[in-house]
Parts: structure tokens; C-alpha cells; sequence
């Protein structure tokens, strides 16, 4: 009996022992990643870590990449600043949320397990919304360049910050615009998507509140086929389609409505603000003189935008992509912000950032009680740029 | 509401139907021939679109090739992409069918299932998850004005070669050697083994078959559509799933006819009002009501064996069909009634209760005129046309005719 | 090198089964506590919760999938049916702020009776039309929860979901959530343990292995089948319930196809009908890609220095999820081809698969390779 009961024992033994192992190897990791910083003596040089939460692979890969990119250039330009005798080194750690809400939580964790002490990010307002709880719950600042869903800055998350415009504010951009074209009968259309229905509804409000008739139609995010709306827009006879969503979906789009004839204005918010749509709509004469708006500020009357794009060409060979300059202020709001609460400390933190009065690649940015990012002097619709596609790439026309 | 409206909606549910009626026949075939929900199709879809595509773009086409020279590399184009979308096919059933044959149906359809998710990432990896984009130069530009609607020369092609490619595919299950071992295939396998024909190649070629037509497929919606995404053959995958389940699976007619009537139901429903959707509804009561009144009796008295066919038999049957609900469900409450009456009686039950459906439809739509079905549930509508059918009439329209499958 | 996997296994096979739960116990009780003693980073707890929310998934799917032997491609709109019964009845979306027992009980129940809305006319259909009415059926509930903006918001999906309180205790801790979790999960593996033992569970079996003679024997297949969907739903449905609370936000984005097949995916491996072969399935498909996306972009950098294998910590960083996903769909193909009886088999369901002649099956996997035309293949 005692014998039997004694092989159990050591079966449960040898299983604890392997798991306690197992976890001890989990564990001494954990252990050499947490908690660096906060050494902060006089004279002496620290590194902070700022996460940088955005989407490297999936839908969105593009944009991903140049707020990466133009993060990389930030934190080279503000590394090393000063404050009360201490040095501070920018270190970023980026991580890939792949543009699924069901990741963002995970890579919230992840940096705040590496002690990041703010965060840059989300890309999209939903891995925003998924990821905001955690970051939260650990006092840590976020800011994001390209988050734009106006429920963001109404939930009440005091750490949440950004330095873009609202779709509220972009919508009824788009709707005033196409008014002053003239438009009368206009169609709005989204993908179902969480960034294009957001924007389509504001986009529909601003024009029926101008009294503007609306046909409202919506695709699904990937489908190539969107012949019975085009049929239906035909029969519609707008003088203005605006699409909400995606390039890609833009592109198909636009192009079996020209293909049925359809006479009107094409138009979109910033998601067909790329020059893949020419090929995507099978050539770009299926876009030529497609109109469409951006949620950030006129780049041409930023301050700094030129020294900024310069940079951007010579680190990346490329053009700076959309919404790569909102990044860039957003870590210098951020930097700022260390410098007036004096430390890395998260409350202290946000505090300063209500603080906060940058001069940045888009001029002067504050941030209101809600964190929504305002300037000195306006607040309206003739904030948001203006473009127009021709000669196979979107022109700033004011 | 013009006509001229409700026709370019029918072109291009027409068009969009051909399409997936070239996709839906690969279904139906594998299905016929071994019972198999080849999951994976829709993925070869896609394969073949891309390689078409691919070989185009690493030619380089562009609106200075004279069109002799583009109508060779088109071909080409086509070629390859056949080839290697058959060779692909060929390669699925080998290595991740043919084990597994004999075992429970939903073991292969677990395969077919890893095969499908294993093929569209393998394309995420091979060519990125960025659309592949097709050059414009090849794709025939104009339309023809009819009726006032616009109909683009495509359209008008990629209609024809999907009836001339159904009609090729009738024959060779119909008029050929190899289509005869098909049919024998699918009726017995073990029983057509035994007289001679060689199974293994016979199933290899219904891949092969079914895979070329994919191909074809995807090689006229990269075209049509100008681009063409990795996930783009899953969600065509499905609809043509359900135009095959739609018309009866197993059988070629029924994919066609399947196929169109998906296409159509996409276009005109959330295209048209409620009050001119309310019309097929009419219609298909009509249908249900002959069916109901003149042509199920008649199938019932034809099984009546010759010694018991009397006239007041005939006139029971008739009666149970045509004074239900009265007849068919005191028929069905007796106890004593021969099988006959009682079978009878329960399918008129049901074509009553389907015909009452179809008149509760039309009178609410009706009653919404003036409502059109919004476009976000155009794929709900799809999908929910593939839950009645499976649910209620999962033979099909045209019926899984098990003597003529394939 | 075969016999002494076989020595190995014999061994490890000896070991009484308690032994392995108990350690399991141990080992998921322990691991939060890690965590709280700071040996641990709050990612992994966080994976680890995760990990139990599939567990759960796999567990329920495992009661129709491996003990029934019905496909059910859309096992995550009962997931979503219970997350979202949970969001909306416990945020500032329409202001409905309930108790956590009632939103459970609600959940479960909500996702049993669409379980039992659907079963009920499909359940007579043969299983791989099953396997397709349910994926249509996954995907009409998620296009309509993204389309019903009224009550979803659509596809913006419902932030600020309110953290759960039972009797006072407020669970909002990762650490808490995995507990709150592990009970669940304990609590169902023990309701199904006991059901798969008994008279119902031998149904379940008799009816995947040969549905006619086990009509004849007396079982009811639609009364039998129907309680497996309703029960599997309903397990569905809780750790929807859980998920979103654990969230505090959801939108359609989570309820894709692609989840459904990642939970076919943990069946298959662990082994159908195999309760413990749906969890260490779970287990394994849900973890081992995020150990082996740390092994090599931080703790084998960390140990070997940074130039360790460059080329893998990109591709790792980049293209990770595709190749995570190309090895999935090839996972279920080998499973079902090489073992289809998964990793921790039911004593069962292996025999049933292995009704044949061992050696046949031998034959047959040699010739699987074999391209000669005119091979006769063995089985029948």
C-alpha cells in the first residue's frame, strides 16, 4: 500500500519540479526585461523606453510602416535632451499588432512588460479601443497619430491623447466640400469596415444637414465585385460618390463605375489616399480627378513639413507616407512632456501633456481636457487638406 | 425603377453568375464522383488567377503590343495557368484525399479544409498579401449600348466562354470514354473497379478537369475585375459552393442553373425594390402551386401499381394534394390509411406550408414597395440562401439525379 | 530509435492518469502566481489566459467534433453570441449595467437556443452539409452583429465593457481573469467527464461510429446530437461571456471564420473525443507560436548575443502569422492523413480508425508518395 502511495508522491513531485523549471526559465527572462529605468540621478545619462504600438503586417502595412519609419527619425532627433541635469536616451521598441483588435491587447502587454513609460500608437481607432484597458490600468500615456474615431477621447481614458484630427471633423470636411462642388444627389459608400462606416456616417450627416440627397451603399472589406451598387448609383445619377473606406476597395470601385458610364465626382476620405488606387482601378485614368481629404493638417502649411519629408526621403528612399508626421509629433508632444513633469512618471506624465505646447512638424499642438490635439486659431473644417489624383499621384490643392 | 435598371442588374448577375458557375462545376463533379466537399477549390481559383496574372506581368504586355502578339501571350497566359492549376488539383487529391478515402465523410472534408488554409497563405507568402494586379493592356476595352444600359464586350465573352466551356464539359461526361468511367465512378466505385476502369485515374482526371475550369475561372475574374486577392477564391469558393448545393450537387445542369440564380438573387436583391422582388415571389407561387396542384399528383398516381389504380384512387390522391389542408391532415390524423395516401399527404402538407411562405413573402414585400434591402446584407442574403436550401431542399433545385450525376 | 519512443511512452503511459491532472491543477494554479511574485511577465499571463479561453472553445467543440463526429465550421458565432449578449448588457453602450451571474446565465443560455434554433433543422443533414450550414451560419451572425449598428454599433464594436463582480470580489486583473477562467474550465471538463461515461456519452460515441446501428439500438441521433450542439453551444456562449469581460471590448474583427478553423484546428491535433486531447490541443496551437516568436526574437538573442539568426527574428517579426497559418492548414492534413487519432487519443476513436490491418496501413502510407500510374490502392 505505502509503496503505491509513495510512486504517486514522487510522480507529483517530479511533475512540479519539471514545471517549476519550466516556469523558472519563463521567469528569469521576465525578470532580466522588467524594470531598467528610473535611476535618474543628477549628471547622469538614461535610457527611456517608448513603445511604439502600430501595424507592420496586415491591411494597413503601409501605414505601419511609415509611422515606424518616421518614429525611427523622431527619436533619433530628440534623443538626448536634457532635463534637470539628466540625460535622457530614446529607445523605441516597436511592435506589431498585425491590425487585428485581438492581437492589440498582447502587444499592449508586451510593452508594457518591456517598461515603456509611453506609448505611441495604436494605428487603427479599434486596436486603440482594444489595447487602451491595459494601458490604462498601468498609468502609461498614449498618443496616436492616426487613431481618428471620435468615441476615443469621449470614453473618458484620460491617458489617451492624439495628434490627428477627428473623423467628425474630417467627415464634415468631405461634406462641405462636395456641397461647394455643387453636389445635389451624392452617394456615400463604405467597406463595413470600423473606419469607413465611422467616417461614411459623418460624411452622410454633414451632407443631409445641407440638405444634399443621399443614397447610402456599402461593399464588404475584400469583395472585388460591386456591380449591383454601381448599378444602383447609376440609377441613382449622383453627381458625387464618396467612398469612405480603402484604396483597394476604392480602386475596384471606381473603376466599374466608370466601366458603367457613371458621370460624377469620385471622392474618399484619407484611406484612398494612395497611389496604389491607380493600379488598383486598373489604370489611372479611372482616378484622374478624384478627390479626396486627408485627417491631419495641410502639409503644406506645416512649418517643419519640408525638413521633415527631406529627412523621411533620405532615411527610407521614400515618400513620407500618410500620417508619418502626426507620429513624429507625437513623440515630440511626448518628449515634451518629459521635460515639464521632470521625470518618466505616467500620472506626472499626462498631466504635462494637457501642459503641453510643442512646436511641431504641424506647428503649434495642444491637447484639449479630452487629449484631442488643437491649434492655436482654428478648429474647422478648413483645417483638413484637400487632394486632387492627377498625373498618377494625389496633388495638395488647398 | 427603370428598365433600364433591372436589365444592366440582370447582365451582371447573369455575368456574375457564369462566373460562378465555372467554379461551381469543379465543385459538383469532385462531388459527384467521390462525395467530396473539395474545400480547397476556391483556393485553386485563386492559384490560377494568380499564375495567369503572374505570367502576364513577368512578359510584360503593355497597349503597344500589336493584338496578334497579345492574343499569343494571352494564350500562353492561359495555357500555363491551366497547367499548373491542373497539375495542382492533380497534387491535392494524391496527397491529401486519396489517403483518406473510405473514412468518414468529414475526415477528407477536415483535409480539404487544411488545404484551403494552407494554399492562401502559401500566396500570402509567395506573392505578399498586396493585391496582384493585372495588366490592363490585354483586358478587351468597349462596351455595346443595349436597351440604353451598358453592356461591356467582357461581359458578352466571359458569357460565352463559360456556356462553351459547359457545354464542352456535357460532353465529355456525356460523350466519352473516359466521361463514361466518370459516371461509372460515381455510381459504384467498387462495382466499375470491378469491371475494368481504372478509378484512381478516372478521380484524377475529374480533379484535373474541375481544376482547369478554376483556372480558367480565375484568369476572367483577374481579368474582369483587373486584380485579384489571396482570400479573393474563398469567399467565390463559397458562393459557388452554394450554386452548386443550390441546383442539386452532382449535377452539371443544376450548377449552371444554381450559379444564375445566386448571381441574379445578389444583384436584384438588394438592387430592386421590395415591391418589383415581390413579383418572383408570384411567380414562384404559381410555380409552387402547379406543382402543388397538377404536377405532384400526377408523379403519385404514375407510382401507383397497375392493379390497384382505380379511379376513386386516383381521386383520393388528387383530393389529398388539392383540398389540403382539409384532406391531408385528417388523411394524416387517421390511423388507417395505406403509405401511399399518408406519404402523400405529408408532402402536400409541406408544399402548402412552402406555398403559404412564398404568398406571406409577397404580400409583405408588397407591402414595402418602395424599401430596397440595404447593400451591407448583400452577402447575408447569399449565405442565408445557402442555410434555406441545405435546410429545407438540400437535394437541390434540379435534384442530386443520382442516375445522371456527373 | 522507435523502440525506445515506445519504452518512453510505455513508461509515461504507466503513469496513473490523476498524477497528469493534478500536475495540470498545479501547474495552471502556480502559473499566476508567478506572475504576482515577479518572476514572470504579464504577457505570459496574458497568453496564458487566452490559451484557457480556446481551451474552452476546444473543449466545447471536442463534445460535437470528436464525441458526436459532426463538423461545426461556425462554432465562433456562439462565441459571439455570448460575448456579445455580455457587451451589451454590461456597458455604457445603452447604459445596461447587470450582475455578473444573471449576464452568465443569459449568455449561455442565449447561445444554446441559437444552437438549438440551428441544430433543429440541421441536424439531419449529413455532416459535411452540416459543416457548411454552420460556416454560413458563423458567417451571417458575424455580418449581422457588424451590421445591426443600432444595437453593436457595428462594426466600431463596444469599449468600456464593465468589469464583472462576484459578490463583491471585482475581477479586473489579468491574474483574476485566469482564475475566473481555470474555474470554468475545471467545471466544464468535469460536467463532460462525467457525461461522456455516461449513458448519453455513449450515445454520442455509438452514433459517430455508426449512426444506423446505433439507431437500431435503440439511441435517438436527433434527440442525442441536439444535446451535444446545445451543450457545446452553451460552453461556447461562457467563454464568450468571459472573453468579453476580460476585453472590455469587442467588435465583429473577432469572430472571423479563421477562428472557428483555429479551434477545429486544437480538436484534430489533441485528438477527437478526447477531452484531454482538446486541451493540450489548446494548449499547443495557442502557445508554442508565441514561445517560438520569443525564443528566437528575444531569450536566444538575449543568451547568444543580438546577431543570433537575423534573418529568422525578421522573418519571426514580419511574416510570422502567415507562416503560422500555412503550418496550421498543414498540421490538419498530416493529423488527419499520418495520426488521425491526435496527440492524446480516445481509446475509441483510435480503434475506429485503426479498424484495419496494421500493416495495410503501413502499406498505404508507403505508397502514398508512389506517382506510378494504375497503383491499386489498399483501402476500400
Amino acid at each position: 500500500m505505502w509503496h503505491e502511495r509513495t510512486r504517486k508522491l514522487l510522480a507529483v513531485g517530479l511533475a512540479l519540479a519539471l514545471a517549476a523549471s519550466m516556469f523558472g526559465l519563463v521567469g528569469c527572462n521576465g525578470t532580466e526585461d522588467g524594470g531598467e529605468e528610473d535611476g535618474g540621478e543628477a549628471g547622469a545619462t538614461e535610457t527611456i523606453k517608448i513603445g511604439v504600438h502600430t501595424s507592420l503586417t496586415g491591411g494597413l502595412a503601409d501605414y505601419g510602416f511609415a509611422a515606424a519609419e518616421a518614429l525611427k527619425i523622431a527619436a533619433e532627433d530628440f534623443s538626448g535632451f536634457e532635463v534637470d541635469g539628466t540625460t535622457y536616451e530614446i529607445e523605441l521598441v516597436i511592435k506589431d499588432d498585425k491590425g487585428e483588435p485581438a492581437e492589440a491587447p498582447i502587444v499592449a502587454q508586451q510593452l508594457v512588460d518591456e517598461g515603456v513609460i509611453g506609448v505611441i500608437g495604436c494605428l487603427t481607432s479599434g486596436n486603440t479601443n482594444a489595447s487602451l484597458p491595459i494601458y490604462q490600468s498601468a498609468g502609461i500615456p498614449v498618443i496616436s497619430g492616426s487613431a481618428t474615431a471620435p468615441d476615443l477621447t469621449e470614453a473618458g481614458f484620460e491617458n489617451f491623447f492624439r495628434t490627428c484630427l477627428r473623423d467628425d471633423l474630417q467627415g464634415a470636411a468631405i461634406g462641405e466640400w462636395a456641397v461647394e462642388l455643387g453636389s445635389k444627389k451624392a452617394v456615400v459608400m463604405d467597406d463595413r469596415g470600423d473606419y469607413a462606416v465611422a467616417l461614411g456616417n459623418e460624411v452622410q450627416a454633414a451632407l443631409e444637414a445641407a440638405g444634399v440627397d443621399v443614397l447610402r451603399q456599402e461593399g464588404q472589406e475584400g469583395d472585388v465585385d460591386f456591380s449591383a451598387q454601381v448599378n444602383n448609383i447609376k440609377n441613382f445619377g449622383p453627381d458625387a460618390v464618396i467612398f469612405t473606406g480603402y484604396h483597394r476597395e476604392a480602386g475596384l470601385l471606381f473603376k466599374q463605375l466608370k466601366e458603367a458610364g457613371v458621370d460624377a465626382q469620385f471622392m474618399g476620405g484619407d484611406g484612398i489616399k494612395s497611389d496604389e488606387i491607380a493600379a488598383e482601378a486598373g489604370g489611372a485614368e479611372n482616378v484622374e480627378g478624384a478627390l479626396c481629404t486627408f485627417g491631419g493638417f495641410a502639409q503644406e502649411n506645416m512649418p517643419g513639413y519640408a525638413e521633415f519629408a527631406a529627412k523621411f526621403r533620405e532615411a527610407t528612399g521614400k515618400e513620407a507616407g500618410p500620417y508619418s508626421e502626426n507620429n513624429y509629433d507625437a513623440l515630440g508632444a511626448l518628449v515634451d512632456a518629459i521635460k515639464i513633469a521632470g521625470g518618466t512618471d505616467g500620472a506626472a506624465l499626462i498631466d504635462a501633456l494637457h501642459e503641453v505646447e510643442y512646436d511641431g512638424v504641424q506647428g503649434t499642438l495642444t491637447f484639449d481636457d479630452k487629449g484631442d490635439v488643437s491649434v492655436p486659431g482654428g478648429g474647422g473644417t478648413d483645417l483638413i487638406p484637400r487632394f486632387e489624383f492627377t498625373e498618377g499621384t494625389w496633388q495638395f490643392i488647398g | 425603377m427603370s428598365f433600364e435598371h433591372v436589365f444592366s442588374l440582370t447582365v451582371s448577375g447573369v455575368t456574375v453568375g457564369m462566373i460562378y458557375a465555372l467554379i461551381a462545376l469543379g465543385y459538383t463533379m469532385v462531388y459527384g464522383v467521390l462525395q467530396l466537399i473539395n474545400f480547397a477549390h476556391g483556393e485553386v481559383f485563386t492559384v490560377g488567377g494568380y499564375i495567369a496574372a503572374s505570367t502576364l506581368i513577368w512578359i510584360g504586355v503593355d497597349a503597344s503590343t500589336p493584338l496578334w502578339v497579345k492574343l499569343g501571350y494571352f494564350a500562353l497566359a492561359l495555357v500555363v495557368s491551366v497547367v499548373v492549376t491542373a497539375t495542382l488539383g492533380w497534387l491535392i487529391e494524391r496527397v491529401a484525399y486519396r489517403p483518406l478515402r473510405g473514412r468518414s465523410r468529414i475526415i477528407p472534408l477536415l483535409s480539404a479544409i487544411g488545404v484551403s488554409i494552407f494554399l492562401q497563405n502559401l500566396l500570402i507568402v509567395i506573392f505578399g498579401p498586396e493585391p496582384i494586379i493585372m495588366p490592363t493592356a490585354i483586358v478587351p476595352a468597349g462596351f455595346v449600348n443595349v436597351f440604353g444600359a451598358r453592356v461591356r464586350i467582357l461581359q458578352i465573352i466571359v458569357i460565352a466562354v463559360s456556356l462553351l466551356l459547359m457545354a464542352l464539359l456535357t460532353w465529355i461526361v456525356k460523350g466519352t470514354r473516359i466521361g463514361k468511367a466518370m459516371r461509372a465512378t460515381s455510381q459504384d466505385r467498387e462495382a466499375a473497379e470491378m469491371m475494368g476502369i481504372e478509378t484512381n485515374r478516372t478521380i484524377s482526371f475529374t480533379f484535373v478537369i474541375g481544376s482547369a475550369l478554376a483556372a480558367i475561372g480565375g484568369f476572367i475574374v483577374a481579368m474582369y475585375y483587373g486584380s485579384l486577392q489571396f482570400d479573393t477564391g474563398f469567399l467565390y469558393g463559397l458562393k459557388a459552393f452554394t450554386a452548386a448545393v443550390l441546383g442539386g450537387i452532382g449535377n452539371i445542369p443544376g450548377a449552371v442553373v444554381g450559379s444564375l440564380i445566386l448571381g441574379l438573387a445578389e444583384n436584384w436583391g438588394v438592387g430592386l425594390t421590395l415591391g418589383l422582388l415581390a413579383w418572383l415571389f408570384v411567380v414562384g407561387l404559381a410555380l409552387g402551386l402547379y406543382i402543388q396542384m397538377v404536377h405532384a399528383p400526377r408523379r403519385r398516381i404514375d407510382h401507383i401499381a397497375d392493379e390497384f389504380r382505380t379511379p376513386e384512387y386516383e381521386g383520393r390522391l388528387k383530393a389529398v394534394y388539392r383540398l389540403a389542408p382539409v384532406v391531408a391532415v385528417k388523411t394524416l390524423l387517421s390511423e388507417r390509411t395505406d403509405a401511399l395516401v399518408h406519404v402523400s399527404a405529408r408532402h402536400a402538407v409541406q408544399l402548402m406550408a412552402g406555398n403559404l411562405v412564398l404568398f406571406a413573402f409577397a404580400v409583405v414585400f408588397f407591402m414595402n414597395g418602395d424599401v430596397q434591402f440595404s447593400s451591407k446584407w448583400q452577402h447575408v442574403i447569399s449565405f442565408a440562401v445557402l442555410m434555406a436550401i441545405l435546410m429545407f431542399r438540400p437535394s437541390g433545385i434540379l435534384g442530386e439525379n443520382i442516375q445522371e450525376k456527373v | 530509435m522507435a523502440g525506445t519512443f515506445r519504452r518512453v511512452a510505455d513508461v509515461f503511459g504507466r503513469i496513473p492518469r490523476w498524477v497528469y491532472i493534478v500536475a495540470a491543477l498545479v501547474l495552471a494554479i502556480v502559473f499566476p502566481m508567478l506572475e504576482q511574485a515577479g518572476l514572470m511577465q504579464t504577457l505570459w499571463l496574458r497568453l496564458g489566459t487566452r490559451t484557457l479561453v480556446y481551451v474552452l472553445l476546444a473543449v466545447g467543440l471536442n463534445l460535437v467534433l470528436g464525441e458526436t463526429g459532426l463538423l461545426h465550421l461556425g462554432y465562433v458565432a456562439f462565441f459571439a453570441v455570448g460575448a456579445y449578449s455580455t457587451a451589451i448588457l454590461s456597458s455604457p453602450r445603452l447604459g445596461i449595467h447587470w450582475n455578473f451571474w444573471v449576464i452568465i446565465v443569459i449568455a449561455t443560455v442565449l447561445a444554446m437556443l441559437f444552437g438549438f434554433v440551428i441544430g433543429m433543422p440541421t441536424l439531419r443533414l449529413r455532416g459535411d452539409y452540416l459543416a457548411i450550414v454552420t460556416l454560413a451560419f458563423g458567417e451571417i451572425t458575424r455580418m449581422t452583429f457588424n451590421n445591426w449598428e443600432s444595437v453593436t454599433n457595428g462594426p466600431g464594436g463596444i469599449p468600456g465593457i464593465f468589469p464583472p463582480n462576484l459578490f463583491g470580489w471585482v475581477v479586473d486583473k489579468p491574474a483574476e481573469f485566469f482564475y475566473l477562467l481555470l474555474a470554468s474550465v475545471v467545471l466544464v471538463v468535469w460536467l463532460l467527464n462525467n457525461l461522456k461515461k455516461s449513458r448519453v456519452g455513449r450515445a454520442w460515441n455509438a452514433l459517430r461510429e455508426d449512426e444506423i446501428a446505433s439507431h437500431h439500438s435503440g439511441v435517438r441521433p436527433t434527440q442525442v446530437k441536439m444535446l451535444a450542439v446545445v451543450l457545446s453551444s452553451g460552453i461556447a456562449g461562457l467563454a464568450g461571456a468571459i472573453f468579453a469581460y476580460y476585453q472590455q471590448f469587442i467588435n465583429p474583427t473577432y469572430f472571423l471564420f479563421m477562428q472557428s478553423t483555429i479551434v477545429v484546428c486544437m480538436v484534430v491535433l489533441g485528438g477527437m473525443g478526447s477531452i484531454p486531447g482538446a486541451i493540450v490541443g489548446a494548449v499547443v496551437l495557442d502557445a508554442t507560436p508565441e514561445i517560438i516568436r520569443q525564443a528566437f526574437t528575444q531569450w536566444l538573442p538575449d543568451a547568444l548575443g543580438s546577431d543570433f539568426l537575423p534573418g529568422v527574428q525578421t522573418a519571426l517579426q514580419t511574416d510570422f502569422d502567415r507562416y503560422r497559418m500555412l503550418i496550421f492548414g498543414l498540421v490538419i492534413v498530416l493529423m488527419v492523413i499520418f495520426r488521425p487519432e491526435g496527440l492524446l487519443p480516445d481509446q475509441l476513436w483510435r480503434r475506429e480508425v485503426h479498424d484495419e490491418d496494421p500493416r495495410d496501413q503501413e502499406h498505404t502510407r508507403q505508397h502514398l508518395f508512389d506517382f506510378e500510374e494504375g497503383e491499386k490502392d489498399l483501402e476500400v
